[in-house]
């Protein structure tokens, strides 16, 4: 996203798409909270690759992958981490969890072709696709929340996490854009915290998928945002706010 | 069980005759509803450790133990979780979480003193381990549905109403079948196969949760419910 008035998902709208959402007052500013988490979906080596390839090539090796633009992400939520860290920022991510059986892929194994490959795929990597890229690795005070459907939320105890520090508002980057950056950005929204994803550090194995979820979450659900507002945002927050991580008595 | 047995407890040494007719109005049939999985709540090693003794003589160098209570259930828990098998009732079991980086500061299943545990500890114990094709959940709190996957698998495997057991009564038993009944499932609590660090804390948690939110059942009523299953006499459906 270059400014407010160019979005990326523009080339996608027709003119009458651009006529109603001006009309009927979506897409509105509604701006960052107080006391913002960090929330990393999914930027694991099952959605990256382990080297930067083009898509095609990718997916060879790892069904899921996102090839090039997971890597041209990656800088950007470098960025974001470091800004989030040198504030204190809760830093949260979520990355998938399976039996070696495969039996709790549920839903999963309904619809994709190539859902039982993918623990082969697994078996024969020394990597586990469900681990965190290393360029983005976590820290060890982060939190790690382990998930198996597409929102963060989704069986998972992320609600209480947010709840225990006090936490109004989620900066959400990470992938798929139309899959669990927007299944989790959702549900935060409905949980009614503030929801800002920054749209340099999310992508998409479908280029037309990652425009028109920013353009739908933009319109409803959060602020889609540049790295460089995201970051001054966050330098402008005052140190130490999530200084006491445990619940304290009131004064 | 018909209703006019609906106090045949353990309770009954424990609730004043004002406190049951005051209760009243909770007495029903119980049953085991249609379709169900198997809950194992907590059996893990640190609640037997120290052997059958009183949990207040060897809770010091034993925490969180159930001593006597606990032991008092392994045979008739390895009978409950024998007939469910034999059954082909999805069996379910729940420990500690111990996946690296799983949370921030201050999350626990109760505000006990804090302990340094090892995974060890909350392996399930050893005589009814899980085996292959059982579930295990892993939580951080009381409920063993709370913030877990255990509704969609429950929803994936068909599974229409709950059998429970395990420990603690007052604490995680307690916290899973409330959430159970929440959720709209039929839940069945095990007597026999539930344990607590004192009766009198078991016996009341039992009394509340039999007449608010569960059917409390005796072992033998269950296990005979789940043998005609694998006689073919309940139609599933």
């Amino acid at each position: 996203m270059q400014d407010e008035m160019n979005h990326s998902w523009d080339p996608f709208l027709t003119d009458r798409d651009k006529a109603v959402f001006k009309a009927s007052g979506f897409g509105a500013t509604g701006g960052f909270g107080k006391r913002p988490a960090i929330l990393v979906i999914d930027i694991n080596y099952a959605f990256t690759g382990e080297r930067r390839e083009p898509i095609l090539e990718s997916i060879k090796h790892w069904s899921n992958s996102c090839g090039e633009d997971a890597w041209d992400a990656l800088p950007h939520v470098q960025k974001l981490l470091e800004a989030g860290r040198s504030k204190g920022l809760p830093v949260i991510y979520t990355t998938g969890v399976r039996r070696p059986d495969g039996w709790d892929g549920g839903s999963w194994l309904w619809k994709n072709s190539r859902g039982g490959e993918r623990k082969q795929t697994r078996d024969t990597q020394a990597r586990d696709g469900n681990e965190i890229n290393e360029l983005i690795a976590p820290h060890p005070q982060d939190i790690m929340v382990y998930k198996q459907k597409p929102s963060g939320f989704a069986g998972t105890p992320l609600l209480s996490y947010l709840t225990l520090l006090r936490a109004d508002s989620v900066i959400v980057v990470g992938t798929t854009t139309s899959g669990c950056v927007r299944a989790t950005v959702i549900d935060a929204f409905s949980h009614n915290f503030r929801v800002a994803v920054m749209e340099e550090g999310c992508f998409d194995r479908s280029q037309a998928s990652h425009a028109i979820n920013l353009c739908d979450m933009h319109a409803k659900y959060a602020d889609v945002v540049s790295t460089d507002t995201v970051v001054d945002f966050i330098d402008s927050l005052p140190d130490g706010l999530f200084a006491a991580t445990a619940p304290q008595a009131a004064e | 069980m018909t209703p006019d047995r609906f106090e045949d407890h353990c309770w009954k040494d424990a609730v004043p005759q004002d406190l049951i007719d005051l209760y009243a109005p909770y007495a029903r049939e119980t049953f085991v509803g249609p379709k169900p999985a198997l809950l194992c709540i907590d059996f893990y090693n640190i609640v037997y450790r120290g052997g059958a003794k009183p949990p207040l003589e060897i809770q010091d160098e034993h925490p969180n133990t159930c001593g006597m209570y606990a032991h008092a259930s392994i045979e008739p828990t390895k009978k409950l979780i024998a007939a469910a098998r034999m059954a082909g009732v999805p069996i379910f079991y729940c420990t500690q979480d111990f996946r690296p980086m799983n949370r921030p500061a201050g999350v626990g299943s109760t505000k006990r003193q804090k302990v340094a545990w090892k995974k060890e500890d909350f392996d399930i114990y050893e005589p009814l381990a899980p085996q292959e094709g059982d579930v295990v959940i892993y939580k951080q709190r009381a409920s063993i549905f709370q913030g877990t996957p255990i509704i969609s698998h429950l929803n994936y495997l068909g599974v229409q109403s709950l059998i429970v057991c395990g420990e603690s009564t007052s604490g995680c038993v307690r916290a899973s079948c409330v959430d159970a009944y929440s959720n709209g499932f039929h839940v069945s609590l095990v007597e026999e196969c539930t344990f607590d660090r004192h009766e009198l804390i078991h016996k009341i948690n039992l009394f509340d949760l039999h007449h608010k939110y569960v059917d409390v059942m005796h072992l033998d009523e269950v296990v005979q419910h789940l043998g005609s299953f694998s006689e073919g006499k309940v139609a599933a459906e």
